[in-house]
Parts: structure tokens; sequence; C-alpha cells
């Protein structure tokens, strides 16, 4: 039955599916090739123009600064380069700050100009002038600006040394400095595992930590919020993912910030989480001993979605790990808070929480036992029915899972909660994994029904639901595992067939004894 | 090969010889083609002559040489020699697509589908510069060859919509939607635009409106796996296009042909299937343009036309809407009341009509009109896209959806009675739309079995059904008389029994119809009416019941197989079988005519057998006419023997091969009606049973093997009088089946029947051979269902013969061979053996041997006394052990072998269990108890020493339980 046939790496990623116990359950493919747009839900790979919060003078420094439409109209590159590259500091300054204003712009800052122009080496040297804390300012912002743009434009900053620069920058005592090189270091990190790895080997991971207070007071609330996102950054990307000793670094802080009450610095940390339990087991387990799994799942309910989204996440992620790590989730309670999450208006949530639902059904029968007591059955069939196709996707893995490791009590329980018609209406979604999935959970249905006794009743049920039609049909599927499969349940449960007839024959039978050729041994 | 004109004078030569219809000259041409091509420059020359060739016969027949060609031997096949040279691939990668662009339609084709198994082995990655090279023809503004792009891209990508996601297909995707989907998207523009300037054109148009089907087309296929980034940012022009073209229509371009659809429809056909995957797939995304396609769409379907031409176009347009108004977040689309009346009126009720084109299938293709109205093949039909549409929407509106259409009913039957003659469709439309309302779930078995509440079937029936049913001319109006025995049919379970009984005598009324729809419909309904279950699982409607009926019952079944048209209704023979099953004794007293007519037809059918059900229900009918006669008086199988040999002689001796497995069973049950001996009739056929040819086949084994014990149970004797020369090739076919992995448990089947009812000297002689099979088939492939018929046989050769015998033949075939076979094969294997007889077998030949066996007791093999005991009561106690090796899974095991022949094709065939031990022993655990009690006897003291040194605790238990329960005590 599809089941052995199925080669797909998802299936042997379900636990109690593939023989590798290590893989059983689904991990997010991020290396996976996507079609779509990126997600827009999740938090930005890199940042440019965020306020700072810490700025001594806001209006005097702010990105729209007035004198930006001033009469003199927009600084041209060669005046700024004049200024950069003269030996006045006042110039350089005014230079600097030419610069980082033509690339606050909003639309098509001239990124790739300056750095033509060869400005980023005095820009670099600039930060390490303590003395001068406005053109070091001004250059950290400039800088701060070309990080923020593709990977080349990144590549350039570090290429002229800006790393230490900005790592040495961040224990400056003025606080806008400090945070200006928070949020560079943090775009920095953001373009790969590449990048991410110099940051963490020239130590930034101590020099970041060391800025945070247990108390911070609410002045400074801002930059704490982009010290979170920049620690995400740096718990981010795979291929590799950040080295585990930078991971027990980072830990602790982040469970500390998890535990304060800003919106901002909660979703950054969650999504830092997130990042952390995306990988294998070894990998959650570190996440998991941390002892941050109930204060997830208490997350998971914040209002903010930009809070519940990544919690969501971190928790799917724990969930597709061995049933140890699942069980401390469902200790905690993500059973409870599933079902609303199920039946959230976002459809994104939704198929989220579709999704740890299956990885949850993927486990043993007592975890399945707990599924079906916390009322996560009918949310469950309402997805089948009603939810967005990416949902409904999740809740087919749900039931098939649920199918192959349930007892065959739990697995009538599946069938008269609905999941049979609204699976057996999805057989006509147009994608073949989809359909072959179900065709696998009809199957574990009939498996469930042999043991009763009760094969006949479930193919009467099955035709009543307009499935014997649907499967007939599906025998003239292009792909050859979809039509196998249905062809196999056609035999097997709804099938008269008639033998056939092949071979050509001798004369005459006759019974020749053979003679012992050596001895017999059984 | 060199590329010379020689060589091209050649091969003309022999391809124009492979069109010959003489197959002396095509078969040797063909030969040495396939004998050349091997050969380096083989398909250059055919390129060459495709394109050159000066004869355009040639020019097609080298053009499709060289498909064939690429497509026997492009692929590479791992561990197997490149049949096509290096150099070769790169000049026929660089050169087709070209050659296909600037090649005539017919050529064009066959190089197109040649370039697309190339690229299903070389794209992308062997051959990045197919897609690159075809898109820049975009530009060349011919649209026979952007045409020819289309179709190529067509069949290289429409793999997308049916393969499972795997990162490297989306690659491959990532990478056709980055070179493909911005010029595909500037061509779609483009042609729109040239259908605008071009609107009077028809030429022109033509071959716009199939570029733009087949951009539809790679839209569906580019948007299958997943929403691309690029589409997702152009849906607004993709989607206003569709639109746009979804709501034009051309006079133009409309076509004249009522059958076939036209450019315009599988044009919008297309975009219906468009607009449905965005739907089902992208909702969140299509959403804004969603209401828009529900509009054009209700639209279109109000303005198009019955023409068989639009089904497909109809069908599609309806589905859309069917699958669209079950979504929650689209119900406030359609729950406007005046929406509701006018999808109800212009989109379901048009569509339910019954059209001229049934009317011709209901007249002149029965069987067709039969299969698609009662057995379902009409899943592309209108009035089952309508139907889905009607069930679709009751989700939300059943309420609402009921009430219009309780109105239309209505009006449609008072058209009907004004003027029924004229107007007689109106009340199958009425019908059909009562039928498609109220019923929510149906199978074959039960019919309807959950109907809308709303709708009152049973007034429907009396007021509407009935009256049809009751006209006393059952030829007029056939299509109504259908109608309404469908209803009665379908609605079965909802219906009560009084008036399915008034129904009956109706439906036997119109098995007399002309119409072979008409008739056959009432057989149905009859036959299905008599399979339904009342209370205490007997049947709804009882022999009693039937009684005042059953004469007129059985003559207008058998004289509507006699009808034109009807002569092989599988219906009415079908119904035939279930009537005789109802009626039981009361058909004996018709037997005597019936079984003539059965024969008789018999006879007809095996000329030519071509209808496998019709034929199957009429060796079903024999069967129960001889079961039921015979069980109310045995001797009576001697006139049906009378009436069926001749003809089964007929279909022996013509070798019907459909047939004999058939007439092997009915034999085999006239055999075994017989008390214990052999009419002679029978003996003759005894040697044309052995002959291998009807062994080859397949279907033949079981029903033989069946036939063949029935001889040896009635005449073991006699065949070892009489026949002592057929037993060797008895033997035979127990040694082919031996042979087989699926058949083995036949050849046991065959062989325990030998020594159960042969006379023991009688194959004294082969008896050693026998085992030496055996334990070779042991030794060489042994599987789980072999060596559980083995162990079967074994026991009941001791039970037969004794355990003293044994052990000697397998100690003189090797010695110590019983030892070995005791320890490695019966003790382990025992418990995997399964069935009430085949254990009872077992359990008494294994109290044989341990008790009953000196060799036992007295030499080397009495260390495995205690571990065969232990075995014997894990068979009674242990639950079965169902446990196959890994290795063994994947070997094709028809079936698990029971003691029984499981082979029952024909259901009223079948045999009663049979139990060579029987009485004789009655429980198995009392015969073990008291055998070692008599054991214990003769050898005191060595009983009780053996069991507790080594029989385990709980066995012990066991067994001292059966030895209370048979009040013995062990000494």
């Amino acid at each position: 039955m599809p089941t052995k046939n199925m080669t797909d790496e998802r299936l042997s990623k379900f636990k109690n599916k593939g023989k590798d116990p290590a893989k059983l359950r689904e991990k997010r493919i991020t290396e996976c090739v996507e079609l779509r747009k990126a997600h827009k839900n999740e938090s930005f790979l890199k940042r440019r123009n965020i306020t700072l919060s810490s700025l001594p003078d806001e209006e005097a420094l702010s990105p729209e600064y007035k004198d930006m439409v001033s009469s003199d109209g927009p600084p041209q590159t060669e005046d700024i380069v004049r200024d950069v590259t003269s030996g006045s500091r006042e110039a350089q300054t005014r230079g600097c700050q030419a610069a980082r204003k033509l690339l606050s712009q909003d639309r098509n800052p001239p990124m790739k100009e300056i750095i033509d122009a060869g400005l980023l080496s005095n820009f670099v040297s600039f930060l390490l002038l303590d003395d001068e804390p406005s053109l070091q300012f001004e250059a950290a912002w400039a800088l701060t600006n070309i990080a923020s743009g593709t990977s080349w434009h990144t590549q350039q900053v570090v290429k002229h040394g800006a790393v230490p620069a900005f790592i040495a920058l961040l224990a400056s005592p003025l606080l806008h400095i400090s945070e200006q090189a928070v949020w560079a270091i943090g775009n920095i990190a953001g373009d790969g595992s590449a990048y991410r790895d110099i940051l963490i080997e020239c130590n930034v991971i101590p020099a970041l930590l060391s800025r945070i207070c247990p108390d911070t007071p609410v002045s400074q609330v801002g930059y704490l919020r982009n010290l979170t996102w920049t620690l995400s950054n740096l718990c981010r990307n795979k291929n590799p993912c950040p080295p585990l000793p930078a991971v027990m670094q980072m830990l602790p802080s982040l469970i500390q910030l998890l535990h304060l009450s800003d919106k901002d610095i909660l979703s950054d940390a969650c999504w830092a989480i997130s990042y952390l339990s995306d990988g294998d087991n070894e990998r959650i387990d570190v996440v998991v001993k941390t002892g941050i799994v109930p204060r997830l799942v208490e997350l998971m309910s914040h209002k903010e979605l930009s809070v519940m989204t990544p919690a969501l996440r971190s928790i799917g992620n724990i969930v597709s790990g061995s049933d140890v790590q699942t069980q401390t989730a469902i200790d905690a309670g993500v059973l409870n808070i599933l079902p609303q999450l199920m039946r959230h208006p976002k459809a994104s949530v939704q198929k989220e929480a579709a999704w740890a639902l299956s990885n949850i059904a993927a486990g043993p029968c007592k975890q399945i036992q707990q599924v079906i007591t916390c009322g996560l059955l009918p949310p469950l069939v309402e997805q089948l029915r009603n939810g967005d196709f990416k949902t409904q996707r999740e809740a087919v893995w749900a039931v098939t899972n649920f199918t192959s490791g349930g007892t065959v009590e739990q697995v009538v329980s599946l069938v008269q909660s609905g999941a049979l018609e609204a699976i057996i209406n999805l057989l006509q979604v147009k994608d073949a994994k989809v359909i072959l999935v179900i065709l696998d959970a009809i199957n574990n249905m009939f498996m469930a029904a042999e043991k009763l006794g009760e094969t006949e009743k479930l193919s009467l049920l099955v035709e009543e639901l307009g499935g014997l039609d649907r499967i007939e049909m599906l025998q003239n599927h292009d792909n050859d595992l979809v039509y196998q499969a249905a062809h196999n349940l056609i035999e097997k449960y709804f099938g008269d067939e008639i033998e056939g007839v092949k071979g050509a024959a001798t004369d005459a039978f006759v019974f020749h004894g053979t003679d012992v050729q050596g001895a017999f041994e059984f | 090969m060199e590329l010379n004109d020689a060589n091209l004078q050649t091969l003309t030569e022999f391809l124009r010889k492979t069109l010959d219809p003489d197959p002396t000259v095509r078969r040797p041409a063909e030969k040495f083609l396939e004998s050349v091509e091997g050969n380096q420059n083989y398909p250059l020359l055919l390129l060459t002559l495709l394109e050159k060739s000066q004869d355009n016969v040639i020019r097609v027949c080298a053009a499709v040489t060289f498909k064939n060609y690429i497509k026997r031997n492009w692929r590479l096949v791992e561990d197997e020699p490149n049949k096509i040279s290096d150099a070769d691939r790169t000049a026929i990668k660089a050169n087709i697509v070209n050659l296909m662009l600037s090649s005539p339609e017919q050529i064009q084709k066959q190089l197109s589908d040649a370039i697309s198994i190339i690229g299903r082995e070389d794209f992308p990655q062997k051959w990045p510069d197919l897609l690159t090279e075809m898109v820049t023809r975009f530009r060349s503004g011919d649209f026979h060859i952007i045409n020819g792009v289309l179709r190529t891209a067509h069949s290289l990508f429409k793999r997308y919509r049916h393969e499972f996601k795997s990162n490297e297909l989306w690659s491959e995707i990532k990478l056709v939607l980055d070179t493909f989907a911005l010029p595909l998207t500037e061509l779609f523009k483009a042609t729109i635009e040239l259908c605008q300037t071009h609107a009077t054109d028809v030429n022109a148009l033509k071959v716009l409106f199939s570029s733009l089907t087949l951009i539809s087309k790679l839209f569906y296929s580019l948007n299958f796996q997943d929403l691309p980034e690029f589409f997702e940012d152009n849906m607004e022009t993709w989607m206003t296009n569709f639109h746009g073209l979804l709501t034009l229509d051309n006079k133009l371009l409309q076509t004249d042909d009522e059958e076939e659809a036209g450019l315009l429809e599988l044009l919008k056909s297309q975009i219906c299937d468009n607009a449905a995957l965005y739907a089902q797939k992208y909702d969140e995304e299509f959403q804004p343009y969603l209401p828009r396609f529900v509009t054009a769409i209700w639209n279109l379907l109000v303005s198009t036309g019955q023409e068989v031409k639009y089904d497909l176009l109809v069908s599609n347009a309806i589905q859309f809407l069917a699958s669209v108004c079950e979504r929650p977040h689209y119900k406030h689309l359609f729950e406007d009341q005046n929406t509701l009346t006018s999808i109800c009126e212009k989109v379901i009720v048009p569509n339910m009509e019954f059209r001229s084109a049934d009317e011709e299938a209901f007249e002149d293709n029965s069987e067709e009109y039969i299969r698609r109205d009662l057995e379902g093949s009409d899943i592309d039909t209108r009035r089952r896209a309508a139907c889905d549409l009607v069930r679709g929407l009751c989700k939300f509106f059943e309420g609402p959806v009921t009430a219009i259409f309780s109105g239309y009913v209505n009006s449609m039957l008072a058209e009907y009675a004004k003027n029924p003659g004229e107007n007689w469709k109106h009340k199958d439309a009425a019908i059909y739309l009562v039928t498609s309302l109220a019923s929510k779930a149906q199978t074959q078995k039960h019919g309807i079995t959950q109907a809308n509440e709303l709708v009152n079937l049973n007034e429907f029936f009396v007021n509407h059904i009935l009256p049809d049913l009751k006209s006393p001319n059952v030829n007029e109006f056939p299509v109504l008389k259908a109608d309404a025995i469908k209803y009665v049919m379908i609605f079965r379970s909802q219906l009560p029994k009084e008036q399915l009984l008034q129904a009956v005598p109706l439906l036997i009324t119109h098995l007399q119809a002309e119409s072979t729809v008409e008739h056959t419909y009432a057989a149905h309904a009859l036959e299905r009416l008599f399979t339904m279950r009342g209370p205490n699982n007997t049947t709804l409607i009882t022999p009693a019941e039937m009684a005042p009926f059953t004469e007129q019952l059985l003559n207008n079944l058998f004289k509507a197989l006699a009808v034109p048209g009807s002569v092989e209704n599988e219906y009415i023979m079908k119904a035939i079988m279930r009537s005789f099953s109802l009626l039981q004794e009361a058909i004996v007293p018709y037997i005597p005519t019936l079984i003539g007519q059965l024969t008789h037809k018999l006879l007809l059918v095996s000329k030519n057998p071509s209808k496998p059900h019709f034929n199957h229900y009429l060796f079903e009918s024999l069967c129960l006419s001889v079961r039921i006669t015979c069980k109310a008086n045995p001797t009576t199988v001697g006139s049906f023997e009378e009436a069926l040999f001749p003809v089964f002689t007929e279909i022996l001796q013509n070798d019907v091969q459909e047939f004999l497995p058939y007439v092997f069973q009915v034999m085999s049950l006239l055999l075994e009606i017989h008390s214990n001996s052999i009419p002679p009739s029978y003996m003759a056929l005894f040697p044309h049973l052995l002959q291998p040819v009807l062994w080859e086949r397949t279907g033949n084994i079981p029903p033989l093997v069946r036939l063949l014990q029935a001889y040896l149970e009635k005449g073991g004797a006699t065949i070892a009088s009489s026949a002592a020369d057929k037993i060797p090739g008895l033997l035979g076919v127990f040694q082919k089946l031996n042979a087989s992995k699926a058949n083995d448990h036949q050849g046991f089947y065959l062989l325990n029947s030998i020594i159960e009812h042969m006379p023991p000297e009688s194959i004294t002689q082969y008896r050693k051979q026998i085992f030496i099979l055996l334990f070779q088939r042991l030794q060489s492939s042994k599987t789980t269902k072999f060596i559980k018929s083995f162990l079967v046989f074994v026991n009941l050769y001791c039970v037969k013969y004794g355990a003293i015998a044994l052990q000697e033949i397998f100690d003189s075939i090797q010695p110590k061979m019983f030892g070995m076979v005791l320890e490695k094969i019966i003790i382990p294997e025992v418990q995997k053996v399964s069935g009430a007889v085949e254990k009872k077998i077992c359990a008494v030949g294994i109290t044989k041997i341990l008790t009953e066996c000196p060799a036992m007791m007295d030499t080397e093999y009495t260390k495995i006394w205690t571990p065969l005991l232990q075995a014997l009561i894990g068979l009674f106690e242990l639950p079965e052990d169902d446990s196959i090796p890994d290795d063994e899974h994947f070997i094709d095991i028809e079936d698990t072998p029971g003691y029984q022949t499981a082979f029952s094709q024909l259901a009223f065939a079948g045999k009663k269990e049979h139990d060579p031990i029987g009485d004789a022993v009655g429980n198995p655990k009392i015969l073990l108890a008291q055998s070692l009690h008599k054991l214990s006897t003769a050898f005191p003291g060595r009983v009780p020493s053996m069991l507790s040194t080594s029989l385990n605790a709980e066995a012990l238990q066991f067994l001292q339980g059966y030895l209370q329960a048979a009040s013995v005590q062990l000494v």
C-alpha cells in the first residue's frame, strides 16, 4: 500500500514511520526550493531606517532631517567625497551626515555610488574615533544603511573591516552609538550563516550580552528591542546552524528576555527560539532543557500576532522532535491552546497549528489519546472541510499520521468525528501528494476496520460518502503511485475481479521421482 | 554511417518499404532499420531526410521513425551501453528546435514529441539553452512557430500537474519560471491585442485562439505545484484577461459542428480549470478576483446552448460553481434569493433536461445509456455536474433550494399533466430533480441511504410514480416508465415495505416492455429488492409473499431474455439468479422447463462468450437449480447430468477457456451430491482432467483441484482398481503444483485427498518419492504458506498410516531425518497453522507421534519428546503466530491456505467443510490426556519424569487441566 512507496522526505521524517528514529517527525525544511513569495509575517532579515530609541536629540538626527529638502537640494556624491576625504573633522562629519541622509532615502538609496566612490574605508576608520562621537555616529549610521542592502552591499561593509570596529563600538558609553552598532551587527548577521559565524568568532556574543542589564529602565526598552532583534539574527539561518557553544551562550539571556512583557522584545526572542529549535532533535533538546517550553506555550495565546506566531512556530518545531520532547509541550498544555489557534481568523496561523497537530498525531497512541481528550478532532475536521488549502494539507497529514499510529478505537473515533467524509471530499484537490496521503489514511482506516471485522461496513460508508466514485476516478490519475494506491484500495475492499488466463503446455503429466542429491538440512 | 547521398538514398528506400502493406516487404525493412540504428549519424540522416526529402511521404515517415527512435534509445539506463553517440546527441539538440519550428504541422508534432522525450531526460541540466532558444521565438511574430513552441512547452511542463513536490522538480520549475514566465505573459498580452486587431479575420483568429488555449494550459501547469511569485505579482494581468476571454464571444469562432468542441469552448474550459485551481489552492490571493469569475462563469452557463460540443465546458463551469459555493466565506455570493433562484432556474434545471442525444441513446444504445444512468459512469455529464451543484448548494441553502425546486417540480408536473404526449420530458426532468435533491448518500448495495428530509419521497411515489407503474400500456412513454422503476430501485431503502410490495407485481409486468432500458431496469429493480434485508437477517420480501407471482416472475424474466437486444442481458440473468435464491423450493416445479432454457442459453453463449457477467450469473443460476432441487431429492442429480453433460462435453471439446473453471465447479457440485460411488460418465472424463494444458491456466487450478478431490472422495477405490495407470498422472499434477509458490497449497489439497481416500497399497510405491519432493522444496524454497500446508499433510499422514510408518519412511530417506523434521520444522512452526480442522489434524498427529511411536521413547529422539509436547500444548493454548519473515513479504501469496480449497468463484457452487478426522476425535485435548495415560502405563515412571525435568510450568498446568478433564492420571 501507499506507505511503503512513499519516498518523500516528509514521510520519513514523521516519527514511527521511517526506520531512522532520528528522522521521525517532519522538520521544517528551510533549504527547500520555494516558488512562493517569502513569508510576509516573519521578521525582517535586515532593517534600514528604524528609529533609534536612544537618540539624544531625535529631531536633529532623524532620517527625514528637515534640511533634506532644503533649498540646496539633495547633496551630491562628489561633495560628499570631497568632505569625507578632507582632513577636517567638521567636513568629514558633514560629509558622513550627507551620505547617511542619502542612504536613508526611502527609494533607491545610492548605496552602490557611495561604495564605488571608495568611501567605506573612510567610514570604517571613523568608527574608531571615540573622541569624535558625532562623526563616529554618522559613519556608523551610513554603514548600517549600506549593510541593510543586498548581500553584495553587506559584503562590501564587511570587507572593509567593519565587523571588529562595530563590535568595539558596542561598548561605547553613548547609548545611541552602541545602539547603532547593535543595529549594524544585526544587519550583518542577518545576511547569512557565513557572516553570522564571523561575528560569533569575533566574540560578538559576550559584547552584546554585557549590554543587557537585568532591570532595564523604561527609557532603554528601545535599545533592548534592537538588541533582541540582533540576537535573533545571530540565531538565524541554517547550513550550518549557529555553533552550539554560541547557542548555549545566548540561551540564558534569551530566556530572560522571554520573561519581559514588551511585545517587540517577546516577538524577536520568540523568533530566536524558533530558529534554534528548527533543527535536529539535539538542537531541540538544547531549547527544551532550558525549561522554556511552558512559557512558549503561554505565549502561544498572546494577544499580539507578532508574538503568538513565533511562539507557535517554536512549539511546532519542538513537537517535530522526539516523543519525549513532544511530551514536554503536551505537559505544558499545548493541546489546550491548539484548538483556538486552529480556529484563528488568520489562515497562516491555522496552517501552523495544523502542522503542529500533524506532528503530535505522529506520536504514540498515548499522545494521540491526549489529542482526542483535548478536543482537537472537531477543529481538525473543520479545517479539513473549510480550511484553506495549505491548512487542509497539514490537516490531511494529521489524519494519516493519526490513523497509522492510533489504536483501533482511536481511529474509530476519528472516523466518527467526520474526518473520513472530509478527506473523501478532498480527494478532488489538485495535488497528487495530498491525494496519495488521503488514500493512505483511507487504507489505514480499512486496516482498523479489518481488526473489527467491519470492512464491509466501511466500504459502504466510503461509497455513501461518494468516495468510491472518487477512488475509481483516481485509477485514471497520471501519477503512478496515486493510480496504484487507488487501484489497490478498489481491489482489496471494493473489488470483484475475475482471474486472468495464460500459458501453454506439454502432452501429459508424469510423476517422476527424483534422486536425492546430497543430504537434507533444514 | 556517413552523412552522404548514398546513405540517404538507401535509407529512403527502406523507409518507403516500411510503409508497404505486404508484411514480407515491410518486416525485413523494419528489421533492417533496427539493425542499423545503433550506428553513428543514423538519427542525423533521418533529420536530414525529414527536412530535405522531395517526397512528403518520406519526410513524415522519417519524422515518425525519428520520434520512435528517440523514444526507444534516448534514455540512459544504468549499466547499459549508451545507445546514441554523444556527438549525435549534441547535434540533435542543436538542430531539433529550429527544425521543429520550420517544419509543416504533421512533422512539427512528431518533432515536438521528440523534444519533450529528450527534454524529460536532459532538461534542464544537459540542455540548458532549450528554453532560451524557444523563448526567443516568441518574438518572431509567426504564430505557426509560436504555437510550435507553446505545444512543445506544454508537453514539457504538463508533468508538473501530477508529480510530487521535490527539490529537484521545484528547482526545474523555478528555472522555467525565470526564463519563461515573463515572455509568456508578454505573449499573452500581445496575443490578446492581436485578437482585437484581427477581430474580423477568421483565419488569424483561429491561430490566435489556439495560441491562447495553449498559453492557458501552460498557465495551469506552471501554477499547479504552488503559486509562483511571478504569477502572484502578475495576477492582475492574467486574471483580468482570463475574465475578459470568458465573457468574450465572436460569431466567427462559433462552429456549426454539434458534437466537437470549438476553439472558444476549449479556451473557456481551460480558463474555468485555471480559475478552479486558484480558487482551490490560492484562495487567499485569488479572493479579490473570485466574485467576478463566479458571475462570468454563471453568465456563461446561462448563455450556453444544449449542444453536445458544450458539454465539457458546461460541466467544468458547473463544477467550478459547485466547489465555490460550498466554501463558507463565499456563501454570501449565493445567498441572495434571486441569485439562488436564478442558478436553479437557469443553470441547474436546463442541464437536467432530457436532451435529444439522451433520447437517441435510450432507444439505440441502451447499454451505454444504462451504464451512464445506472452505474454512474456519468462523471463528466452535465446532469452529474448539475447534481453536484445541487448538493453543494444544499450544504448551506437546503431549505431555500428545496423550496425553489419544489415550485419547479410542481410547475413541470403541471405542464406534463396538461399534455403528457407532448410534455413528457418535463416529468422526466421533475423526477430527476427530485432524485438529485433528495439523495444525500447512495450505495449500489442499498440505493439511497440518506435522504433530504424536506422532500416527501413517499408522497411523490404515490402521486407521481405509482400511476406510471400502474399504467396498463407498458410500452407508452418508456423513458418515464424507466424513471419510475429507477425511482423505486434507488429509494428502496426509504420507501415503506407495503409500497415495495405493491410495486413488485408492477415491476414484473414491466419485464414485458419492449424497451430494453425499461425491462432491464425492471429486472434490476426486482433483483435489488430481493437482496434487501428484513428483520432477523432474513430477506425483506419473503418467498411466501412472492408465492402469488412466482410463475409470472419466472416467465417474464425468461421471456425478456428472448427479446432482441437482451439475449445476453446481465441484469436479467442476475435477477434470475436472485429469484431462484429467494424462492428456493418454490422453483422446483418449474426447474424441468427452466433447466432446458438455461442449458440452451449456455450452448448459445459458449459459441462466443462475450458478456462475463451474464455468463457468471448463468452458471450461478445453474448451480442454484441443482442445489435446490437435489436438496429436496438427491436422486434428481442424474437428470441434471443428463441435461448438462452434452453441453459441458462440447465446452470441454472446444476448449472454451472462459467457461472451464465454471464447468469444473458445477461438475464438482454434481459429483459431491452422489453417495460414495462414481458414475462411469465421470470416469470417462477422468483422463482428460489430467491434461497438462488445462493446468497451465491459473484460473483452472482451484476448480480442477476441487473436482479431482471430489473424484478421489467418491471414487478413490475405483481409480485404484480401474484407472491405476492414471495414478502417476495424478501425482504429476501434484508435482507441478508443488513446484509453484503460488499453487503449492493446491498441490497439498490434492495430496491430502489421495492419502485420505486412496487405498494405501495403491500408492505405496510412490510414498517415498512424494516425501523426497516435499523435502527438496522445503530445502530449496520454503515459505510460511508451504510449511503450514506441509505440517497439515505430515500429520494427516500420521493419523492415517500411524506414527511408526511416518518415522520409518522419514528415516529411510536419510538417517535421523524424523528427528530433524520434528526439531527444525514441526516444533518451531506448528504455532503458525491456522484453521480449526487444520489444527485438529496437527493435534491428533502430534499426539500419535508422542504416544504411539516407540522410537520417541528409547532412541536419541527422547530429547525432543518434551519440546514436542510443549509445542502441542502451545498449539492448543497460544494465539496463532501469524508472523511472516521479512523477505517473504514480497512474494505473491494468493490466499492463505486452508484445508479446504478456498476457491469459490461461484457463490452457489460452495462446498461444505470437510473434516477428515470427524467425530473419531471429539476433543483433541482429551485424546492427548488419554494417550499420555496409556503411554505412561506402558512405561511406568518415564512420562512424569520427562515432564518434570523440562516442561515449563505453564504448559504443565494446562496439561494437568487436560488430565483432570479426561479423569486420568499419569503413572
